[in-house]
């Protein structure tokens, strides 16, 4: 092996990579001849060139095969999650902690808001979901009865948050110590909350730390509930101008005024269990209120 | 050189601090052993040897002065060979090259989770995970390469003899018998048969002493120890005996000239341990690889690391980019691969008598490119036996087989009983009691090699000679002695009747035949006339051209009338009739070739693998051998036997006519580096007699100077340098000394040379079979890598993670790529020239180039078409995956919209991405068993070599795809190994382009197999 293994000095190094790159002795360049490096560069072209169009028409089947109107699988969205409003994140939870002095802290949380509820604009709703829809009942559409061939979805209204629409009081009531904050539940296709008709979903917040920091919780609309009639969702093929029902909820903070809440959409179908997906069904967030 | 500098060059050199000056020392020093051993002791008279060492030669040293030179000189031991250190055996296994790019990667893995952990974001575990696990493959495939290297030593120590020698020793005039490291130079000690040489000792009374040194200069015949000094060369000379070697008989007394580590055997171990462990073909080729994949690993994660930088990444998600690319090019599992197949192959060979100290010496066996062979206990038997009788005017061949299953020749004439008595009386060897159980051959026998041989040889064919000597009783003997030549005795005759004497005698032919006036010719005494004498030169001449040393044998029956019964005969005055006697033939004797090795020369031959014979025996008998084994090939001449069929001079002979080429030491010592390399050159068959040990590793170097890789058999102290220094040592393992199995990388347990082709065979096979388990093992890496490719540069959700990658390295990919190792070889390796160690790589461009950019690439467009289907399936279209990735991976973002409008929160999409790991993972298993199908051959097609041939291989693909199923499917694993359970039509996916890989390969070898040499072969054979 001693031939293999000469220490060679960096000279002879530089000059074998220099032959390498051009050997004149049998005119190659890299190990190959120019007319050689073209044969295989053509070679790999069409290589390539098959294979991406193999991809592609693996990939135009694939596209072929999917209906537009809903996903083949819902593996992962078994049950929806659930969100609040204003989505202010401390380190790793939702933190809504603000300052009512200091109108620039208020003014974060109101602005989230009006730009959260931005499509649920009265106007706006009642312009593109002209739907006169029936409430208490599941809103199920077998033909699509809309116009352009789409199906009708709810309006939901900035109005019908109540207290917490924004509209009355424009700064959701982070002047002071009584904030809104505004509950989301994703929507799914397809999803029934519910087995019962006569129950629908309802959003209920308690409190987890600083039960004596919380005077009163009051939901809008009523009781918290999301009508049946937005569900279930057809999706934005069907329905292209449907939204989530909301539910605003009003927390009156009292002495130290920072608490943990979570708030719950309780439905016998949303489970809210699950240790590894904390959104599953319900959200956890600290309020905090400073002066 | 006087005594003094000669001591000096093997002082060890304490006082000299600087370590430049030390090493340049050790240089010298080396390469002065490489030249002849310089001692004079042999040379000097006993009067200026008892000046010397202030001894007497009567009385011995004084206990005094022996203790102060003891205290001065240590005992009397070779120094055991200084032993790596157990912790850095361990830390080199930890710190090969691969594992060092794991080791960056997994502090990689350490900073950037410090780093998250010191930001406070306590999410992502990932990277400790991966960070442990990257150290935990480190760890555990260096343990596994320890554990191999630690239980082959434990085999070798195993051989160790570790029984306390004692010496006689004479100090103030009175005999001790002491502990041999006891002993210092100057001590007046005593041998006698049976006894093992306790240092190096100058003669000075000696009786019939006879040495074996078989162990030291190869030959197999006893070397007789007497006072006068015979030869300028220590080695040579009479006077010297040898630390280690054995007294057989006699007895002598003699001064200690050296101790311990200065003894011959001593500089010849200590030579041995100066030379540098050869680093193996296949550790050249693995680094040769390693360095191209660190390269390329560091190259690839260096640029997306800019690119990275480029787009727009943090410094940090940049790094951990940098981690992946590493993690997903370097193959993990290739270390524990190629070491399971090594050690696979090992077992393999040891099944069959090989043990493999060196796990990459398995390979190495098979890119052999000459053997250098040493002759006595390797090529031959290492016991002298009868080869030919002559008698009647015939030579007789006799069986030289080990287990006598050889022909035998006629034993009818009444010549032959006459010749089977003379050579069963006239011999004082016997067998040790108690071996009735033993075959003939393997009897121990108490008397010289020749008398051995004699004695076995008339057991053999005349039988019971113990009862057969008592039924002629011996009168008087006379022993050999060198100036006689001749042994002779006496016998009454088995007829109780005839009351003649019976006068037998052997000895030197010349000799024998002086004394005889008849020679016996089919019973018939006839007169020993001219005619005679030639018949006689004719065959003496025949047998001793053979390599065989010659007895002749005589024998007279004694006048009655002179020569009563109760004649009193004297074997000091020999007083009674020694000529005139009757000459009943000759036979020869030599230590014959085991009965494997001719038709493992042949083998080696047809492999293309030269063998050279290096023998430290004469060269005539050395030739002799070569040419029985077929080392010499029939019909090969060297120039001098050209030059005697031409009957012109040497030197008029054109040299390259002559084929085979006998060259002593002495003429080796004549030669430049530059003759004897031309030697090598100019003649393929190779036979060197009469070499030093020293010599050896010259003859060794030089054939490595050609570009050979070399492999050494051998199995004395003599070897060891050799065996050192040679690509593989392969040492004897019943007739081998310790010191040439520590050499050694492989003993073979049976002595066997044609193991060796079993070595060779298992070796090529192992070096095309790991070829495939590379190329299978490198694919896999262009599907790990694309998919962070794609991450980092379109920004889709990451479809494959860092910890299915490992999965795939070290789980399920693992078997299928040690299966390989059982593929039968696809056509016959035995009848192809070694391999060029310049030019056949084990990864070469055209296997890397085929794997990565064409079979990868097609896993990788199957990895990316199941990825995108699930993702589809689940609701993301490809079009919105792109640019997708920083909202996906937004912890904040609970409602993702996907392209049915569905809202998603992080977990839910962190388990979707979980799904493309599996669904990724699921792809790369699938077109990894087409392609473990493929790399089954890479010439002939698969239906040619067979689907089901290799049951390994099949058992690999079933347990890849339970494994597989059970990573998917197993409860739990969501959360702690990010596999999901798919669907199950994703599994089917892949399959149309593992189809495609696999019909694209049988096109390809098609081209192959159809156009060799073409453009096609050219590129894409590998």
């Amino acid at each position: 092996m001693a031939t293999l293994k000469e220490k060679r000095t960096c000279g002879q190094r530089c000059e074998d990579f220099g032959r390498f790159i051009w050997n004149s002795d049998n005119g190659t360049l890299m190990g190959r001849t120019p007319e050689k490096w073209v044969y295989i560069s053509l070679y790999y072209v069409a290589f390539y060139v098959v294979m991406t169009s193999l991809f592609s028409l693996a990939i135009y089947v694939l596209m072929y095969t999917l209906c537009p109107y809903a996903p083949d699988y819902q593996d992962r969205l078994k049950s929806p999650g659930v969100m609040v409003w204003p989505d202010t994140y401390g380190e790793e939870v939702i933190d809504i902690s603000y300052n009512t002095s200091d109108k620039k802290s208020w003014m974060k949380m109101s602005t989230i808001l009006h730009d959260f509820l931005k499509p649920y604009n009265d106007t706006k709703q009642l312009e593109c979901n002209k739907h006169n829809c029936t409430k208490g009942k599941y809103f199920i559409q077998k033909t699509f009865s809309a116009p352009d061939h789409t199906k009708w979805a709810c309006p939901f209204t900035q109005s019908m948050l109540g207290a917490c629409s924004g509209l009355e009081d424009p700064t959701f009531g982070y002047n002071c110590s009584m904030p809104c904050v505004i509950i989301k539940m994703n929507r799914v296709i397809d999803f029934f909350p519910t087995n019962q008709t006569d129950l629908p979903p309802y959003v209920n917040c308690t409190i987890l730390e600083g039960h004596n920091n919380v005077a009163k919780i009051e939901y809008f609309p009523e009781r918290g509930i999301m009508d049946l009639s937005y569900f279930p969702y057809y999706g934005n093929l069907a329905q292209p101008t449907y939204v989530n029902p909301l539910v605003g909820v009003r927390f009156s903070l009292v002495g130290e005024k920072h608490a943990k809440i979570q708030c719950r959409v309780v439905a016998d179908k949303i489970s809210y269990e699950n240790y590894y997906d904390p959104y599953e069904g319900k959200v956890t967030f600290y309020l905090k209120a400073v002066k | 050189m006087s005594k003094t500098d000669a001591y000096n060059m093997f002082e060890m050199d304490g006082e000299m601090d600087k370590k430049k000056n030390k090493k340049m020392k050790k240089k010298e020093k080396l390469e002065g052993m490489k030249k002849e051993m310089d001692i004079d002791d042999h040379e000097i008279t006993i009067e200026e040897l008892e000046m010397r060492y202030n001894t007497s030669v009567t009385k011995g040293l004084t206990t005094t002065f022996a203790q102060q030179v003891l205290e001065r000189d240590g005992p009397n031991e070779l120094k055991p060979p200084k032993g790596t250190p157990e912790y850095v055996k361990f830390a080199r296994q930890l710190a090969g090259g691969l594992q060092c790019l794991m080791w960056v990667a997994a502090v990689i893995c350490f900073i950037a989770f410090g780093i998250e952990l010191g930001r406070g974001n306590l999410t992502s575990f990932d990277d400790l995970y991966l960070a442990i696990t990257l150290i935990a493959v480190v760890v555990v495939t260096g343990c596994f390469g320890y554990y191999q290297e630690f239980k082959s030593t434990n085999i070798i120590a195993s051989f160790k003899n570790l029984v306390p020698q004692q010496a006689l020793v004479i100090r103030d005039g009175k005999k001790n018998e002491i502990n041999a490291n006891q002993l210092v130079v100057g001590d007046l000690v005593e041998i006698k048969g049976g006894d093992r040489v306790p240092a190096d000792i100058r003669i000075i009374t000696g009786q019939a002493c006879k040495v074996d040194n078989s162990s030291l200069t190869g030959e197999s015949e006893p070397q007789t120890r007497s006072p006068e000094c015979t030869h300028e060369n220590p080695l040579e000379t009479r006077n010297i005996a040898f630390f280690s070697t054995t007294c057989l008989e006699g007895v002598a007394t003699g001064v200690i000239i050296n101790t311990g580590d200065r003894t011959i055997i001593g500089r010849i171990a200590s030579l041995a341990s100066g030379v540098g462990n050869e680093k193996t073909p296949i550790a050249i080729e693995i680094e040769h690889f390693v360095d191209i994949i660190a390269g390329l690993a560091i190259f690839f994660g260096f640029t997306f690391f800019v690119v990275a930088m480029f787009i727009g990444y943090a410094f940090l998600e940049a790094m951990i980019f940098f981690m992946a690319i590493v993690v997903a090019y370097v193959p993990e599992g290739l270390l524990a691969t190629v070491t399971v197949c090594l050690s696979l192959t090992a077992k393999r060979l040891a099944r069959k008598n090989c043990v493999v100290k060196n796990l990459e010496a398995v390979e190495t066996l098979g890119s052999t490119s000459v053997i250098c062979s040493d002759k006595t206990g390797t090529l031959t038997q290492n016991r002298m036996t009868v080869a030919h009788l002559w008698f009647d005017n015939q030579i007789h061949a006799a069986d030289t087989t080990e287990d006598q299953s050889g022909q035998s020749f006629d034993q009818s004439s009444e010549t032959w009983r006459s010749l089977a008595r003379v050579a069963s009386l006239c011999n004082r060897a016997i067998f040790k009691p108690d071996q009735e159980g033993v075959p003939i051959p393997k009897r121990l026998v108490v008397g010289d090699a020749s008398e051995t041989a004699l004695l076995k040889f008339t057991e053999l064919t005349v039988g019971n000679i113990m009862d057969y000597r008592n039924r002629f009783k011996k009168v008087v003997e006379v022993p050999f002695n060198s100036t006689n030549k001749f042994q002779l005795s006496i016998h009454e005759l088995e007829d109780p009747l005839d009351l003649r004497y019976l006068l037998v005698m052997k000895g030197a032919p010349e000799r024998i035949l002086e004394r005889c006036s008849t020679i016996l010719i089919k019973g018939q005494e006839l007169p020993l006339d001219e005619q005679w004498k030639e018949a006689f030169q004719t065959a003496y001449m025949d047998l001793g051209g053979l390599g065989e040393r010659v007895l002749g044998f005589c024998h007279l029956y004694l006048n009655e009338k002179e020569f009563p019964r109760g004649y009193r005969f004297d074997p000091d005055e020999m007083n009674f009739t020694t000529t005139g006697l009757c000459f009943a033939g000759l036979i020869s004797m030599i230590d014959p070739p085991r009965a494997t090795v001719p038709d493992a020369v042949m083998k080696c031959r047809t492999a293309g693998i030269r063998v050279v014979m290096v023998t430290g025996d004469h060269p005539i008998t050395a030739k002799a051998i070569a040419a029985n084994v077929g080392i010499i090939s029939e019909g090969s001449e060297t120039v001098e036997d050209i030059a005697e069929r031409k009957r012109i001079p040497v030197e008029q002979v054109n040299k390259s006519d002559a084929r085979a080429c006998v060259i002593s030491g002495g003429q080796l010592k004549e030669m430049s580096s530059d003759d004897l390399d031309d030697a090598l050159r100019n003649h393929p068959e190779m036979v060197f007699a009469r070499t030093s040990p020293q010599q050896k590793l010259i003859i060794v170097e030089s054939c490595q100077r050609l570009g050979s890789i070399v492999a050494v058999t051998g199995d004395g102290v003599n070897d060891s340098p050799a065996l050192k220094r040679a690509d593989i040592g392969v040492a004897m393992g019943i007739a081998g000394s310790d010191a040439a199995k520590n050499a050694a990388d492989m003993i073979l347990l049976d002595d066997n040379f044609a193991s060796i082709v079993t070595g060779v065979e298992q070796g090529r096979l192992i070096f095309d079979n790991l070829k495939k388990s590379i190329a299978y093992t490198l694919t896999k890496n262009i599907p790990e890598l694309t998919p962070y490719l794609i991450y980092i540069t379109v920004s889709v959700p990451l479809p494959l993670g860092c910890i299915t990658i490992l999965f795939i390295e070290l789980a399920t990919d693992i078997f299928p790529s040690v299966s390989l190792a059982y593929e039968k070889a696809e056509s016959d390796i035995m009848h192809l020239k070694p391999r060029n160690p310049r030019r056949d790589r084990l990864v070469n461009e055209a296997l890397a180039a085929y794997s990565y950019f064409q079979i990868g690439a097609i896993q990788s467009f199957a990895g990316f078409t199941d990825y995108f289907t699930a993702m589809a399936q689940e609701g993301w279209f490809p079009l919105l995956c792109v640019g997708l990735r920083s909202q996906w991976e937004d912890v904040h973002l609970q409602d993702l919209q996907d392209s049915y409008g569905q809202e998603w929160t992080f977990s839910q999409r962190l388990y979707q991405e979980y799904t493309c790991y599996t669904v990724f993972f699921v792809s790369i298993e699938i077109c990894q068993i087409s392609d473990v199908l493929i790399r089954k051959t890479r010439r002939l097609s698969v239906f040619q070599q067979g689907f089901f041939r290799n049951r390994v291989l099949v058992t690999a693909i079933v347990f890849q795809l339970c494994l597989g199923n059970l990573l998917c499917y197993c409860p739990g694993m969501p959360n702690i190994f990010n596999f999901m359970p798919i669907r199950v039509q994703w599994w089917f996916v892949p399959l149309p382009y593992g189809i495609l890989i696999f019909v694209y390969d049988e096109i390809r070898k098609l081209g192959v197999r159809r156009y060799p040499g073409s453009w096609w072969d050219q590129e894409l054979y590998y």
